[in-house]
């Protein structure tokens, strides 16, 4: 029976199984136990190699697009003042409205849609029936390269005796799975409030951190954690190395994001700013430049004696409120 | 009556509400569009109901992706003025005068 959820997985699936058994033969290749549960947790890490390395154009662009905004920088500090100390719904609204237009007006923008998120829910559920499918029925097989021999040997593996694909709430039994399980419940949640954190406590704008939306995402942050709580118990543990996996490399790849092109404005935008100078310094000491001002002409202030013209209120006003 | 027919678009926004609180935030901002995907098809469905804008909300969500320049994009305004949007963001039929 081909219902249309397993229909659009098909293709899924069969790459997912592809990736995995070459991984697989790559490690029994060079002396792993192919029935070994950590061989196939290894060749789950490749997988999530694989996929997250596909996601990394998506990657570079963000971080091209957020050097970008270091130029959008002043246009978007104007917008800031212009909507200053104004917290109701309407003065929100309309700076997010003319933030997004800036954006837009310029190529570029600071978010990357859900694209990156979602692509990899199929990959997830694929995964997930992957697993399913060797643990119910080995003798059915994979639909492509995963073989019911292999399909065995994944479904049976296990790790210190813990069975891969056994789950908190249905594991025969089996106290070790519980362990394992309950460690990677720690994991996941450990390295998703990291991930978070750093974004929401170093790379977020002072503006942005004053919006009842930024609050709200706090309060998630520590909501989080409950909501993978409950959903790894029901998860097998071969899915829970994925998305262990795939979290540190979230983490990672955050870190090197925030420390080399942080968000105008925010912490971590100074910290580099601070970063850069002290390295400048150590360059200049190192190379015995001798300390001086950097060569500039002589500047003479421009005095404007011109007197400035009385502007009135509603002109003023006018003016200030113009669309950029 | 009127209220009546208005059942489905009720009952896709509660379904929408529901998500905007509860799966939406654990995302955070990603959208390129303003207002976001989930407010769009909010929107769009009060104000060209479940048919019409779903499929608006199908292809904002389609047109949302890191390759689109993004910008602010409303729905269309199509509510009939027989409708009103409450503080809640269901639809209700316009008191009529008198009846």
């Amino acid at each position: 029976m081909a219902d249309l959820f397993s229909l659009v997985l098909w293709p899924f699936k069969w790459v997912i199984e592809a990736i995995l058994v070459g991984f697989h033969s790559l490690w029994t290749a060079i002396g792993f136990d192919g029935n070994d549960g950590l061989t196939w947790i290894l060749s789950i890490l490749g997988l999530v190699i694989v996929v997250r390395s596909a996601l990394i154009p998506l990657f570079v662009r963000q971080i091209k697009s957020q050097r970008k905004m270091l130029e959008l920088a002043p246009q978007l500090k104007k917008i800031q003042e212009k909507y200053k100390g104004k917290r109701d719904q309407f003065s929100r609204e309309a700076m997010s409205r003319e933030t997004m237009e800036l954006y837009r007006h310029n190529g570029t923008s600071p978010f990357s849609s859900c694209l990156p998120l979602v692509a990899q829910m199929p990959i997830f559920f694929s995964l997930f029936q992957v697993l399913e499918t060797a643990q119910r029925d080995p003798s059915k097989g994979g639909v492509g390269l995963l073989t019911p021999a292999l399909s065995g040997s994944f479904g049976r593996s296990d790790l210190f005796g813990a069975s891969l694909h056994a789950t908190i709430s249905n594991n025969g039994g089996d106290a070790l799975v519980t362990v394992i399980g309950i460690g990677m419940v720690a994991l996941m949640t450990i390295t998703q409030f990291i991930t978070q954190l750093q974004i929401m406590s170093k790379n977020v704008s002072a503006e942005t951190m004053a919006s009842p939306m930024y609050r709200q995402q706090k309060m998630l942050l520590y909501v989080l954690p409950l909501v993978f709580i409950f959903s790894g118990i029901a998860f097998p543990l071969g899915v829970m190395f994925y998305w262990v996996f795939s979290n540190l490399w979230t983490m990672g790849q955050q870190f090197i994001v925030i420390r080399n092109s942080p968000t105008p404005g925010s912490e971590a935008a100074k910290a580099r700013e601070i970063r850069l100078a002290k390295k400048a310094e150590r360059q200049r000491e190192r190379s015995g430049a001798p300390l001086e001002a950097p060569e500039v002409g002589v500047v003479v202030p421009k005095v404007n004696n011109q007197r400035t013209q009385p502007v009135g209120k509603a002109r003023s006003k006018r003016t200030g409120e113009r669309r950029a | 009556m009127s209220a009546l027919l208005l059942l489905p678009r009720n009952a896709v926004i509660a379904v929408l509400r529901l998500y905007r609180v509860a799966v939406s935030p654990l995302y955070g901002d990603v959208c390129r569009y303003h207002p976001s995907c989930s407010r769009y098809a909010l929107e769009a469905v009060q104000q060209s109901g479940v048919v019409v804008g779903t499929a608006q909300a199908a292809w904002r969500v389609l047109r949302c992706n890191p390759w689109s320049r993004g910008g602010v994009d409303d729905p269309p305004a199509r509510l009939r003025s027989s409708y009103r949007i409450t503080t809640h963001g269901f639809v209700r039929p316009a008191e009529q005068p008198g009846g």
